[in-house]
């Protein structure tokens, strides 16, 4: 199993209200798997996704994985787990305004023990794949809503990452465009086995996922089987 | 982090209306700065000069134009045990207040100049300065300020000289001075000052003791028609600066207001981009940036911004310091503002050390962001 989760809770408090978007969350993902996350707003889709990409800590409950308890990692280890192991595709695709797209997937390069010409071999794939190397110097600004999408989504996978996270990838976009980002999800997942978990609202970009989970109350549920809690069908394996 | 250094610049670029004027703010800063410390090394200089010289002028007498002592002076001190050579020194000046541009005759016997003074001649010779009475030697600074060559023709009030050469001094102070044959400027039309000199300069053997000879001095021309004041040519030169010694004092006070407004400035800016990439710092930790890599980022533009600010002003004031021949003087004595490397050293450590204080505070904010609030904000 790539991620295991088991028994993550988080909370908040707002005002006299305490708010509770992940209540005893038991979660097992398999490498390769293609999830989706979705439920209404503010049922702790996005909290989880954050959880499981290494940017946010549980109240209490582990996440583990490929072997690695990320939950008990200090905030150091734990930015350098994220640069080895976590792609992130945002939903406002977040690229740095300052540096071209080239520059920009090339950027959690930098982290890593990769020379010029590793990085330049590694940005030149990601570009491929995501079809923008005639884009490569362009900066963000010079390039329509889709196009930045999809050199976040280069971001995100240059590294070769352990898993791709992505929060509402489609949400800034219009329809046409949508398509074409859920597209290119379903490639990288389909032939570069890559993991991707994806919070969606739309349940039509779910539908792209082998699996789709349901946010509710906090737990979550299978959407293609019957509803139940998710942590009970893995127990039951 | 040199791989970081494009991002670094890019960033500084992006908001070059705010980048250029900072870095405008931390040049004239350091500029300035460098003018007080200049001032004072000017200064110290003057005052800290060799013990081994003495001057000795009329007692209770502070200007130059109302120093008469007998020339055969020199005779009588000569004799006194310690002393080396006694140079009769006839000053005339345009101006006894503290002036920019004041301009300073010091009239001494030809053949004994060189014997204590370490000038070089950067044109003209020394010949011609010797065998001419109204020839002079023009310190490089006041041949700058005033556009002086060998064969000029030259008048401050009653007194005209022909430059005979351009002097360089490794006492820079010197360089604001014109010499010239002593008993041409003693005939002065108006002056009518033969047989008296404004002071005698007293060069001591190295064993002597500066104060018992100046006690002698003094003590033998006590009772006399003309009694003697005689002091170390530092402590001559720190009174006749007096004035300007409190006023040089207070200028440090600028100096360190200068280095403050400059890390007020760039710790204003610093605030600024940070907070203005709260959201783009946040994207660089989920990547996989730590915070002590964000901390460094900042910390870097930071240092940047200030030193190459720093350094520009630093250049700016070591070319003016070393072209335009800046001296400030009073009753006759000048102090010059010259450039040094201590002065270009010290200002260029500041500007680092004032990038680093200034990115501190906004670097560590940035370091601890929560990523996921900061993703949120807007």
């Amino acid at each position: 199993m790539l991620i295991e989760i088991r028994n993550l809770t988080k909370q908040f408090r707002k005002g006299e209200e305490t708010i509770k978007p992940l209540d005893d969350v038991t979660l097992d993902i398999d490498r390769g798997e293609f999830v989706s996350l979705m439920g209404p707003s503010g049922t702790g889709k996005s909290t989880l996704l954050n959880q499981i990409a290494g940017i946010d800590r549980p109240d209490s409950g582990t996440i583990t994985v490929a072997g690695t308890e990320i939950t008990s990692l200090s905030r150091s280890r734990l930015a350098r787990w994220r640069a080895e192991n976590v792609g992130y595709i945002f939903q406002t695709h977040n690229l740095i305004p300052v540096l071209t797209a080239y520059e920009n997937v090339e950027l959690p390069l930098l982290l890593l023990p990769f020379d010029r010409a590793e990085r330049r071999r590694r940005v030149q794939i990601a570009l491929e794949a995501v079809d923008l190397v005639d884009r490569a110097s362009h900066y963000p600004r010079q390039l329509s809503g889709g196009q930045e999408q999809r050199v976040g989504i280069a971001r995100a996978i240059v590294a070769d990452p352990t898993v791709v996270v992505a929060d509402e990838p489609t949400g800034d976009l219009d329809t046409a465009t949508s398509n074409q980002i859920l597209d290119l999800l379903q490639r990288l997942n389909r032939d570069l086995g890559t993991t991707l978990l994806m919070v969606t609202h739309d349940e039509q970009a779910a539908e792209i996922a082998g699996r789709k989970l349901r946010l509710n109350d906090g737990r979550i549920l299978e959407a293609e089987h019957s509803l139940e809690p998710a942590g009970s069908q893995a127990d039951r394996k | 982090m040199l791989k970081f250094l494009p991002y670094i610049l890019k960033t500084l670029w992006r908001h070059r209306a705010r980048t250029l004027l900072t870095f405008s703010g931390a040049a004239v800063s350091l500029f300035v700065f460098c003018f007080v410390v200049s001032l004072q090394e000017g200064l110290d200089r003057l005052t800290s000069q060799s013990d081994s010289t003495l001057v000795v002028f009329q007692a209770n007498k502070f200007c130059p134009a109302t120093s008469h002592l007998q020339q055969d002076y020199d005779q009588v001190i000569r004799k006194l045990p310690g002393v080396s050579e006694v140079v009769p020194i006839q000053v005339f000046t345009n101006n006894c207040r503290a002036s920019l541009d004041v301009v300073v005759f010091y009239g001494v016997p030809p053949q004994k100049l060189r014997a204590v003074r370490d000038f070089e001649l950067t044109s003209g010779s020394w010949a011609e300065f010797e065998n001419n009475q109204d020839a002079g030697i023009v310190g490089q600074a006041v041949a700058r300020r005033r556009n002086l060559k060998p064969g000029h023709r030259f008048s401050i009030g009653e007194v005209t000289v022909t430059v005979a050469g351009i002097f360089t001094s490794e006492n820079k102070a010197e360089e604001n001075y014109i010499y010239t044959h002593l008993e041409f400027l003693q005939r002065t039309p108006g002056l009518n000052l033969v047989g008296t000199v404004t002071q005698h300069e007293v060069v001591l053997e190295s064993t002597a003791d500066p104060s018992r000879v100046a006690e002698q001095i003094d003590e033998r021309f006590r009772g006399g028609p003309i009694q003697t004041d005689t002091r170390t040519k530092g402590t001559f030169q720190a009174a006749s600066l007096a004035d300007l010694v409190e006023l040089i004092g207070l200028t440090h006070y600028l100096g360190y207001a200068c280095l403050g407004l400059m890390a007020v400035l760039i710790l204003t800016t610093n605030f600024m981009s940070v907070q203005d990439r709260i959201r783009e710092h946040a994207v660089l930790q989920t990547m996989g940036f730590s915070g002590s890599l964000v901390f460094l980022l900042i910390m870097t533009e930071s240092v940047l911004l200030s030193f190459a600010g720093g350094a520009t002003g630093i250049l700016a004031a070591v070319a003016v310091l070393a072209n335009a021949g800046i001296a400030v003087s009073a009753e006759a004595v000048s102090l010059a503002l010259t450039p040094s490397f201590p002065l270009a050293a010290i200002g260029v450590g500041l500007s680092i050390a004032i990038g680093v204080l200034a990115g501190m505070l906004p670097a560590l904010a940035a370091a601890r962001t929560e990523i996921v609030p900061a993703l949120r904000a807007a």
